[in-house]
């Protein structure tokens, strides 16, 4: 497991105030834009920490993650938009395990 | 049928990935001379259009605009003069307001399409912050931006429409055939 600095501050307050002014818009908007908004800020982290993360991260990035496409609503295909998720999901868990060790793989 | 403004209408798009290529101000110029010729109800002129190129600014309006998925080089947002309004006896939240946003937010797309631009609209912004940065006066509400670029090449997916559209899916001739549900 490593802990190096993978954001600089900037980087930190583009992704706090985009989260902090979607907590706002979406109480006017529609309830299927809640995960869309989330994963875009999960997509800028992504772009923004690939560059310094560890291989193992880069290469989590790389995946599923990726892979989602960036104005993907729910309504249009909801088994689809949840199997993608959960491949999203599986990939950050495989990537967890592997990154803090728990497979034993850490030294 | 077609012609130069149908085929404009048609081949329009959503610019949700741009280049870094500059817009010039010229051209930014030409978009809001445009949007001076957009209907406006009653002719009343209740809207006011802040242009931003500023890169910084461009940057932190989009860190808390959570609907602009694009880097745009340039925007304009269109405020309502809520002031204004109530100066012709409307509330500042009153529906012909909302409407006139979106006229001139067209107006401004097909403007823009023409001269070779790419754009997007926002509306998922916080109103709150936008001000702030911008240093709106509190009679200007601010409702809509205009982003403004050069459309890369590769463009995310599309949002699909649910069902197919056509004209015929969102129209009905004279009276509907069957008593409606009021409402």
């Amino acid at each position: 497991m490593t802990s190096a600095m993978v954001l600089t501050e900037d980087e930190a307050l583009e992704i706090l105030a985009f989260l902090i002014t979607a907590a706002r818009t979406q109480l006017d908007e529609a309830a299927e834009y809640g995960p869309l908004r989330l994963l875009t800020a999960a997509g800028r982290l992504a772009g923004f920490i690939g560059a310094r993360a560890s291989a193992g991260t880069r290469e989590f990035l790389a995946g599923p993650l990726k892979d989602m496409p960036d104005a993907a609503l729910r309504s249009v295909d909801p088994a689809k938009y949840a199997a993608q998720l959960d491949a999203v999901c599986r990939a950050v868990a495989d990537h967890l395990v592997s990154h803090f060790g728990l497979d034993g793989s850490a030294p | 049928m077609t012609n130069a403004v149908l085929e404009a209408i048609r081949t329009r798009r959503m610019a949700r990935a741009l280049t870094d290529a500059p817009v010039d101000r010229a051209q930014v110029e030409e978009v809001l001379e445009a949007a001076r010729w957009a209907p406006s109800a009653g002719n009343r002129r209740l809207h006011r259009f802040v242009a931003v190129q500023d890169p910084v600014t461009l940057r932190l309006l989009r860190m808390v605009s959570p609907g602009m998925f694009q880097r745009p080089r340039a925007v304009i947002l269109i405020c309502i003069d809520g002031r204004r309004a109530i100066t012709f006896g409307m509330l500042p939240t009153a529906r012909g307001l909302y409407v006139d946003v979106g006229t001139a937010a067209q107006t401004m797309l097909l403007a823009a399409h023409s001269l070779g631009l790419g754009s997007g609209l926002v509306t998922s912004f916080s109103r709150a912050a936008v001000g702030a940065i911008l240093n709106l006066p509190a009679e200007l509400s601010p409702e809509m931006f205009v982003c403004l670029g050069f459309a890369a090449p590769r463009q995310p997916p599309a949002i699909r429409p649910r069902t197919r559209v056509t004209w015929q899916s969102l129209s009905h001739w004279e009276r509907f055939a069957a008593p409606l549900e009021r409402t």
